[in-house]
């Protein structure tokens, strides 16, 4: 089973949260951030290139042409490779764990997985972000030594910020197949 | 009994003396409101204001009412974090200038402060002591935001040195078109009203509470073979050290049998380390340093007589505590000190040496006489005349009242500001109010309320806390900041 929906995110931009059930206990969702505009890039290009024209015309060194080009290009690799996240993953399946994927512009990938025995909880927090009050979702790791303390927090969805309602969403699946994963592990 | 008596000149004693029945609680269900305390002082902080905070929170949140409160980050306690019954603590990450008090620039708290109020859907702002440059912030963001503002004023001022010339002013242009003001008694309301050139009308006496639990007496505790005083207080020059150390040996050489207990920390502990030195008064001055609050009733119930020397005081909690726990108190007549307690219960004294003697053989006399009555009398008395559940009904009063207030609109605030605080005060502080309001509408127009996630109410009429489960998500949701994204 797979659906669409549209949220928006703390800044009030556009997402997409694709939800895909491959069986009760195996979830995925899919958080589609609005690719990069080419009305941004033309203008960020633009900035850089006007602003180096002027020094130009005051310096007389093309020197610095050449380097506006060689900032907008190197830039623009560097945001799209580093910065700008496209796609946010989350996998959970309630006997493996759960696994976190982040798909950069440029195809790059990084993904963590957490395994079930170290997930304590799948919990919305609060926090202050810049100059807001955010919620976000986050995992919590228990403590190796001491299963009742917390051992860390994982933030999910770092890039995207989701606004509240989205997060809902997946909080209350998670808890769902949270709730059956601890259902079974203690009744054999 | 939100008493904005008119100009003051009202009895007092009779307003605080009428003691609260528990069954008056549940009378009157008003409307709930949705409260922001702001103030620079809470906890970890610890003093007055913090605890006078913290109490009428609960106190409110059990009637009810919504309330969050708004301070600035204690070292690493940054964050929102939860208190018992789901009180809402946010701890900003502002900078502190001096004595906790965080630096001001009047704008740069505008944009958390707002999303706050609007994600919270906050109708009333609180603030909490003149000193507090965030409570200040507080009141002139949430005017232009056109919300409710009280503000409570915690101290008295004087009037004639260069910093009180220049605090008053500032409290003009704060107070001057904020909805209600809530002093701590008349004394000082006086003092505020004329400090802020205030339309008495406007404001409340509410006094502070003392929770009567935490101060009982123990009659077993202390030695009736040997009459005790005690003090308690900071050992500074409001707090008239140096009358302490006219009569400590003035008394120890008139009465063999007097032993002094005095608790407290501050500059002026040499004054008395010397009177002690040179009287050779070793074994009967115990000079016990700083005190903790919890341990402040294990010292009180050892002594029969509480003395304090106060030369200035808005509103003494020191002797409501002394008194609570069945001790006679000795007082000067300073402030608004002989509101506090009836007149069996204090002897009040003028401010000398030689008025402190007297009040005090007037009252060790009583208690070698046997005239004082029992400890356990003294506090059944005193411990109906200030709870903090009956301060949290008068309140309530205040905010029933003002919600049902206009808040100025700009123009009008800026004729107020012009016409109440001089000419050039009036005109900066009118400009920055523009200013002010532009910077609103430019944050508005960056994130509209709309995109704002409003908060889940842990209390309130929808709260969420539960009193079952504990232990579930909401106690773990404090525990971790994201301040930067990792």
């Amino acid at each position: 089973m797979e659906d669409e929906r549209t949220f928006s995110d703390i800044c009030g931009g556009r997402l997409a949260l694709q939800r895909r059930y491959y069986s009760p206990f195996c979830r995925e969702f899919c958080l589609n951030c609005p690719r990069l505009s080419l009305r941004s890039l033309t203008a960020v290009t633009c900035t850089v290139w006007l602003a180096a024209y002027g020094l130009f015309t005051l310096w007389e060194n093309s020197m610095i042409l050449s380097a506006a080009i060689s900032i907008t290009l190197l830039g623009l690799l560097g945001y799209l490779h580093f910065v700008k996240i496209d796609q946010e993953t989350l996998l959970i399946i309630d006997s493996l764990g759960i696994q976190m994927t982040s798909s950069y512009a440029s195809g790059k990938e990084s993904t963590t997985f957490i395994e079930m025995g170290k997930v304590k909880d799948v919990v919305i927090n609060e926090a202050i972000y810049m100059q807001k009050v955010i919620y976000y979702l986050c995992i919590l790791l228990k403590d190796p030594v001491e299963p009742h303390m917390i051992s860390q927090v994982v933030p999910v969805f770092q890039s995207a910020k989701p606004r509240l309602d989205c997060l809902i969403e997946v909080y209350r699946s998670c808890q769902e197949i949270l709730a059956h994963q601890k259902a079974t592990s203690t009744s054999p | 009994m939100a008493c904005s008596g008119g100009g003051g000149h009202g009895q007092p004693s009779s307003a605080i003396l009428s003691p609260v029945t528990p069954g008056s609680l549940s009378t009157s269900r008003t409307r709930a409101h949705s409260i922001c305390m702001v103030s620079d002082f809470f906890y970890p902080n610890m003093g007055g204001v913090e605890s006078h905070i913290y109490q009428l929170s609960q106190c409110l949140i059990e009637r009810g009412h919504k309330v969050i409160i708004v301070t600035h980050a204690y070292g690493n306690r940054k964050g929102i974090r939860y208190l018992t019954n789901g009180l809402k603590v946010y701890y900003l990450p502002l900078k502190v200038m001096y004595n906790q008090s965080t630096a001001t620039t009047l704008f740069h708290s505008l944009p958390l402060l707002r999303y706050i109020f609007v994600r919270e859907r906050v109708t009333i702002i609180h603030s909490h002591s003149s000193f507090s440059a965030m409570a200040h912030d507080a009141l002139f963001h949430a005017k232009t935001m056109g919300l409710q503002t009280v503000f409570t004023d915690h101290s008295l001022f004087g009037f004639a040195d260069v910093s009180s010339v220049l605090t008053n002013k500032l409290l003009t242009v704060s107070l001057c078109d904020t909805n209600h003001i809530i002093c701590v008694s008349y004394t000082s309301k006086e003092n505020t009203v004329l400090r802020a050139a205030l339309n008495p009308e406007i404001v409340s006496v509410i006094p502070n509470a003392v929770d009567p639990t935490d101060f009982t007496p123990d009659p077993f505790r202390r030695h009736d073979s040997v009459i005790t005083i005690v003090v308690v207080s900071r050992l500074v020059y409001r707090k008239g050290t140096d009358l302490l150390s006219g009569i400590i040996p003035e008394l120890c050489q008139k009465y063999p049998d007097l032993n002094f207990i005095i608790g407290g920390e501050g500059p002026k502990r040499i004054i008395l380390e010397e009177v002690r030195e040179r009287y050779q008064l070793h074994d009967r001055v115990r000079l016990l340093g700083a005190l903790e609050h919890k341990d402040v009733r294990n010292v009180l119930v050892q002594g029969h007589i509480f003395l304090n020397t106060s030369l200035t005081e808005a509103f003494c909690m020191a002797i409501v505590e002394a008194a609570s726990c069945g001790l006679q108190v000795v007082s000067t007549r300073v402030g608004g000190i002989p509101e506090v307690l009836p007149e069996d219960l204090i002897i009040l004294c003028e401010p000398s040496v030689k008025s402190l003697c007297k009040g005090l053989e007037k009252a060790i006399l009583q208690q070698k006489s046997g005239a004082l009555p029992a400890p356990e009398n003294i506090h059944n008395i005193v411990k109906t005349f200030y709870t903090w559940r009956n301060v949290a009904e008068r309140t309530e009063k205040v905010y029933e009242r003002v919600s049902g207030e206009a808040v100025l609109p700009m123009d009008k605030r800026l004729d107020r500001l012009i016409s109440h605080c001089g000419p050039v005060t009036g005109y900066i502080f009118a400009f920055l109010a523009v200013l002010d309001y532009l910077l609103l509408v430019f944050l508005r127009w960056m994130t509209p309320d709309s995109i704002i996630d409003v908060a889940m109410d842990a209390t309130g009429p929808s709260g969420a806390w539960t009193h079952q489960n504990p232990d579930t998500t909401q106690r773990v949701e404090n525990d971790e900041v994201l301040d930067t994204p990792r």
